[in-house]
């Protein structure tokens, strides 16, 4: 009888531990979700903007249409992405066609000095520092995320219920580290 | 420590701080028994336990009324604005609390409220002039910090609780003064009653430090730290921040040992004499300079001694 009874207090303690390591695991991926979800509002804001932008800079710089193209090529790249590795990637090419646009217009001082170019430029390195923390948080998530399901004893249950690993944000070169800090004095 | 462990200390805590209030509403209405019979002490009862429910939701504008802080709106400090709202996204908060200032020359910053949703942070005027765009991120990650890991709440509930001991201990100290001459009559009873207000009186102070030190811990601050230099990725920005109120020695005017503990640095360390006992016994912020260190050997840096002047923002204070 005692063998019985033991038996089934580690089958409980078994299921109690695996319904807390399952509900870890759903939470940590509801917060990628969640981060992900906020890089893409961030990303559709500054995709809203650069139209824009562009349209700014064209009524004094017209003939700049390779520019253009690339920046236009570049945002339908970022919208069409499948995936945060693939956004991350679209997102560094768009990045770098809109520092070409930027230099372009440096020629200009009139548009530089318009109220209206401004305001966008300031609209939209507002919006790319949000796209940075949002991606910072975003991948902060992810790691977290893929360290429980890789790790034992979480492992185990991964597989069975179908957690997959998740794809970072690409980082630009540099911002790739997250700090360790510990809290202990 | 994990943030989910963070989250269910702190709600383990807030309990704990709601228990020892009742316990001295208990004791309070035993000593108003004493004094003046089952009307006077039914009535402490009432009074305590109405106030403890009210202080319980409304803890949130209470701090803001004690500490003297108003809102500021988006359209007046856009800047600050934005690097509040930067910081909430990288911290993964649903929405960036709003900002309320106090008008006040020292620089020091906190946050209050119930609930995340409901939670704000409040900057001095001083914190704005003194700080660089990059160190005031840090400062405010610290306190978006606080409000993620849950550590508002108890810090908000715990100035409001405390706030209504420090009264009454100081009404009952009043009472003890004036009453006192009246003594000399040698009345038994009379005795017994000053004896009372006396124990309780000499029990209050320290009671009320009991509930500050369960909302705070050092580890707290040396968390959000943590937390604040992992949102903002900068480390260092925070320690400079750190490093400039270490510098500044001035006070901030409106605080008391109610709400001092709210504080990104300790507001009362300035306080000499027998207060200063009493101040020793709030004082849990542990020292700027190993909270720099902790930062510094995470980042791999060493600030240097002086700092140059910041004053990067720019404000429209009238």
């Amino acid at each position: 009888m005692t063998i019985v009874y033991i038996l089934i207090a580690v089958v409980v303690v078994l299921l109690v531990f695996g319904v807390v390591l399952y509900n870890r695991m759903v939470r940590l991926r509801n917060e990628v979700d969640t981060g992900w979800a906020n890089i893409d509002v961030q990303l559709k804001r500054r995709n809203d903007l650069i139209p824009n932008i562009v349209e700014a800079v064209k009524g004094y710089a017209a003939h700049e249409r390779g520019t253009f193209e690339e920046v236009t090529k570049a945002r339908a790249a970022v919208a069409g992405a499948q995936g945060p590795a693939a956004a991350g990637e679209a997102d560094n090419l768009l990045t770098a066609a809109l520092g070409k646009l930027f230099a372009v217009a440096e020629a200009y001082p009139d548009l530089k000095a318009s109220d209206n170019f401004l305001q966008l430029q300031n609209e939209l390195s507002a919006t790319e520092d949000k796209i940075a923390a949002a991606r910072r948080y975003y991948n902060a998530t992810v790691l977290r995320f893929n360290n429980s399901i890789q790790t034992f004893p979480s492992v185990l249950l991964a597989g069975v219920f179908g957690f997959v690993k998740r794809e970072f944000f690409a980082a630009e070169a540099g911002d790739r580290e997250l700090p360790e800090v510990s809290f202990q004095p | 420590m994990t943030l989910q462990q963070q989250i269910r200390a702190n709600r383990f805590r807030t309990v704990l701080v709601l228990a020892a209030f009742g316990l001295l509403i208990i004791a309070l209405g035993g000593a108003a028994y004493a004094l003046g019979g089952t009307g006077l002490g039914g009535l402490v009862l009432v009074v305590g336990v109405v106030y403890g429910i009210f202080a319980y939701i409304s803890s949130g504008s209470m701090v803001a009324k004690l500490t003297g802080a108003h809102p500021v709106t988006r359209e007046e400090w856009p800047e600050v604005y934005h690097l509040i709202d930067t910081v909430s996204i990288a911290a993964g908060m649903e929405a960036a609390p709003p900002l309320y200032v106090v008008d006040d020359p020292a620089p020091n910053a906190f946050a209050a409220g119930r609930v995340p949703a409901k939670s704000y942070v409040v900057v001095t005027s001083g914190l704005l002039e003194a700080m660089s765009k990059r160190e005031l991120e840090g400062v405010l990650a610290h306190e978006v910090s606080h409000i993620r890991n849950r550590d508002v709440r108890l810090m908000t509930l715990a100035a409001v609780l405390v706030g209504v001991v420090a009264l009454v201990s100081d009404l009952l100290a009043r009472m003890l003064f004036f009453g006192g001459g009246r003594r000399k009559g040698g009345d038994s009873a009379q005795a017994w009653i000053f004896l009372v207000i006396a124990i309780v009186t000499i029990l209050l102070a320290p009671l009320a430090a009991v509930m500050v030190q369960l909302a705070l811990s050092r580890r707290r601050e040396y968390l959000a730290d943590a937390s604040a230099a992992e949102i903002t990725n900068d480390p260092e920005g925070l320690a400079l921040a750190l490093r400039r109120l270490e510098l500044d020695h001035r006070e901030i005017h409106n605080v008391t040992s109610a709400t001092a503990h709210l504080y990104i640095e300790t507001p009362l360390r300035n306080t000499t004499g027998p207060s200063k006992f009493v101040a020793g016994l709030f004082n849990t912020h542990p020292p700027l300079a190993a909270r720099i260190g902790v930062l510094e050997e995470a980042g791999g840096f060493r600030l240097p001694d002086s700092l140059p002047d910041a004053g990067d923002i720019e404000l429209p204070i009238a």
